[in-house]
């Protein structure tokens, strides 16, 4: 036996800093962005990693919540999120000036697209935030376009295509809403197909565990061969610490990992980020939504 | 410097404070904090986020005979001032800890014990002669009360069962050997007595309490299984109640845990008659808790010029 059987978390760029919020908006449809001075996190964060924010100093709520790095701009980081819950209300409260506890980054993020290639990312409600910055580094890798297909209940749910863009023209947004009041109507995994003749070489999604269930059915349908080299999915599940130790936030995987973990893999560890094929998607299906807990 | 004035110097202990715990057979912990098992995996991750060096000791995430998968998820659900958990013992089994984890824990000076449970009396008895000898493996504690696993029985609830658990690991190990006390009993403090006369060389007190989380929206509880373990500062006066218990029923050395975060939350445990202490799920929330709650506890006991912590002890048994 080696090292490699030894627990995986890799934490070497995790560290714990307080920040000033420098920035609070409220958008349309609950969309909350908060802005954050976190010089380390802003510095070592890739996209599709995430930081764990404490909500208050007391002990409601006792633990963090799991937030995607959004963007980077120089020293400070942007977090988007809804109110569903005491922390995230605790953290909407938040006014320029205040301090924020943070412990970053954690887990595993995207593959970034080969230089001269396109990304193709899917976003479903809230899963829009780890795209602005997964687009932002793709193309300075060299990526040639990103392409972002962003759904959402209603035209007022969606988060803002120039958000996506965040001023670079090679980002285009297309829209998908539920109910027809902007862009397609109905599911954004419907313009997934038509998205993949364009030739991507990564696709990355992001969003409620059952929305990336019925994306890895499409892409499933779709066969292997016109499929892009990397398909991978930012998944959620309730998490207790974040880095690997307290084995709540289990997902299930269709490959064993190694022996030591035969059935679950970790969102916080293994994840959130994880390749399309890996994750057991019927067995997802049937366990109760992240929200419930 | 002798060793012992370098451990004082690492923990910023005065000259007069003497911060050493004996849990008995030579397991000599060179401070009184530590961390809880199942809230601290194996060390591994936390080695890599604060110097675990610092610590009294690290009590590991329950190992079982052969590698557990766990429980389905939800696994874990905030409660008011707590958390509830089900994981189901996912652990690499014994040989994997004996044979990888322990030659890391061998080269920490954190002592290290391995929290060690089974639904048989069997199993805990192999468990324990494979760990008995490692380099790296300080001692064992036994737990005897799970609430997340469905086989085999709860020795915890019942004082007879609890000795015959001990009786026989007591047999196969030379290793220090701590019980783990459930506190879903009537009687605490007979368990305690009772493991104690089995051979017991000090008890942890308490393990979670049986919970529920219901969610209305879908009718039923959170977790699968219906109830998890509750921890966090939600427990605590339940906890220090239980520690007072206990510390009333045995004369062996006491470890309490439930519910800390703070060093005044570890201060209390050693006034209710803690001799050492494990900080538990306050390390999910923020992985510097036991070393910030043995910084303020150090620096407490040296602005009241304490010899010993165990001279916060609150002279009035309860039995």
């Amino acid at each position: 036996m080696t090292l490699a059987a030894l627990p995986q978390s890799d934490l070497a760029r995790a560290r714990g800093e307080r920040g000033a919020v420098t920035g609070m908006e409220r958008l349309r449809g609950g969309i909350v962005e908060l802005t954050v001075r976190l010089p380390h996190l802003a510095a070592h964060a890739r996209p599709g990693e995430f930081a764990q924010l404490r909500c208050a100093p007391g002990i409601v709520p006792l633990l963090r919540r799991p937030m995607s790095v959004a963007w980077v701009e120089e020293d400070r980081c942007g977090f988007v999120f809804e109110v569903v819950g005491e922390g995230t209300a605790r953290l909407a409260a938040l006014h320029p000036g205040d301090e924020l506890d943070v412990l970053g980054p954690l887990g595993v993020g995207f593959t970034l697209p080969p230089p001269g290639t396109s990304l193709l990312c899917v976003s479903g409600g809230l899963g829009c935030a780890p795209f602005p910055l997964l687009g932002r580094r793709a193309l300075e890798a060299g990526a040639d376009r990103v392409v972002v297909l962003n759904g959402a209940a209603t035209a007022e749910r969606l988060y803002p295509a120039a958000r996506f863009a965040r001023g670079d023209a090679r980002v285009e947004v297309r829209e998908a809403t539920d109910d027809g009041t902007r862009g397609h109507h109905g599911r954004v995994t419907e313009l997934v197909l038509a998205a993949l003749r364009d030739g991507p070489s990564v696709l990355a999604a992001c969003g409620p565990n059952p929305m990336l269930a019925a994306l890895a059915s499409v892409l499933e349908q779709t066969g292997d061969g016109r499929l892009p080299f990397v398909c991978e999915a930012s998944l959620e599940a309730p998490m207790g610490c974040g880095f690997g130790t307290c084995l709540g936030c289990a997902l299930p995987v269709r490959a064993r990992r190694d022996d030591v973990d035969p059935a679950w893999a970790l969102c916080c560890r293994d994840g959130p980020v994880m390749a399309v094929e890996r994750v057991d998607w019927a067995a997802l299906r049937a366990l109760p939504s992240a929200a419930v807990a | 410097m002798t060793a012992e004035a370098a451990r004082a110097a690492a923990t910023g202990a005065g000259p007069q404070l003497d911060l050493s715990v004996d849990l008995g057979r030579g397991l000599v912990l060179p401070n009184p904090i530590g961390v809880a098992s199942g809230t601290f995996g194996y060390g591994f991750e936390f080695a890599q986020l604060i110097d675990i060096q610092r610590l009294g000791c690290i009590w590991t995430k329950g190992t079982t005979l052969h590698a557990l998968a766990g429980n389905a998820p939800p696994r874990v659900a905030e409660t008011a001032g707590g958390m509830l958990n089900s994981i189901g013992l996912q652990n690499p089994g014994v040989e994997h800890v004996a044979a990888v984890y322990a030659p890391q824990f061998a080269a920490w000076r954190v002592p290290v014990v391995v929290n060690v449970a089974a639904g048989e009396i069997g199993d805990y008895v192999a468990v324990v002669r494979r760990l008995d000898g490692v380099p790296g493996v300080a001692g064992i504690e036994l737990n005897i009360s799970c609430p997340n696993i469905a086989h085999g029985l709860d020795f915890g609830r019942d004082p007879t069962a609890a000795a015959r658990v001990v009786e026989a690991v007591r047999a196969v190990t030379a290793l220090a050997l701590t019980v783990k006390l459930s506190p879903n009993v009537t009687d605490i403090a007979g368990v305690a007595a009772a493991v104690e006369a089995a051979g017991a060389d000090a008890v942890s007190a308490v393990n979670t309490y049986v919970g529920m989380k219901v969610h209305l929206g879908i009718r039923a509880p959170v977790l699968p299984r219906g109830t998890g373990g509750l921890s966090g500062p939600a427990i605590k006066p339940l906890a220090l109640a239980a520690v007072a218990a206990v510390r009333g029923a045995v004369s062996i050395p006491v470890v309490g845990v439930g519910g800390i975060r703070s060093a005044e939350d570890a201060l209390e445990f050693f006034v209710a008659g803690a001799d050492a202490v494990q900080v538990g799920t306050a390390n999910f929330a923020d992985p510097g808790a036991a070393i910030g709650v043995l910084d303020g506890v150090v620096a407490y006991a040296n602005r009241q010029g304490l010899r010993r912590l165990t001279e916060l002890r609150w002279r009035t048994a309860l039995s």
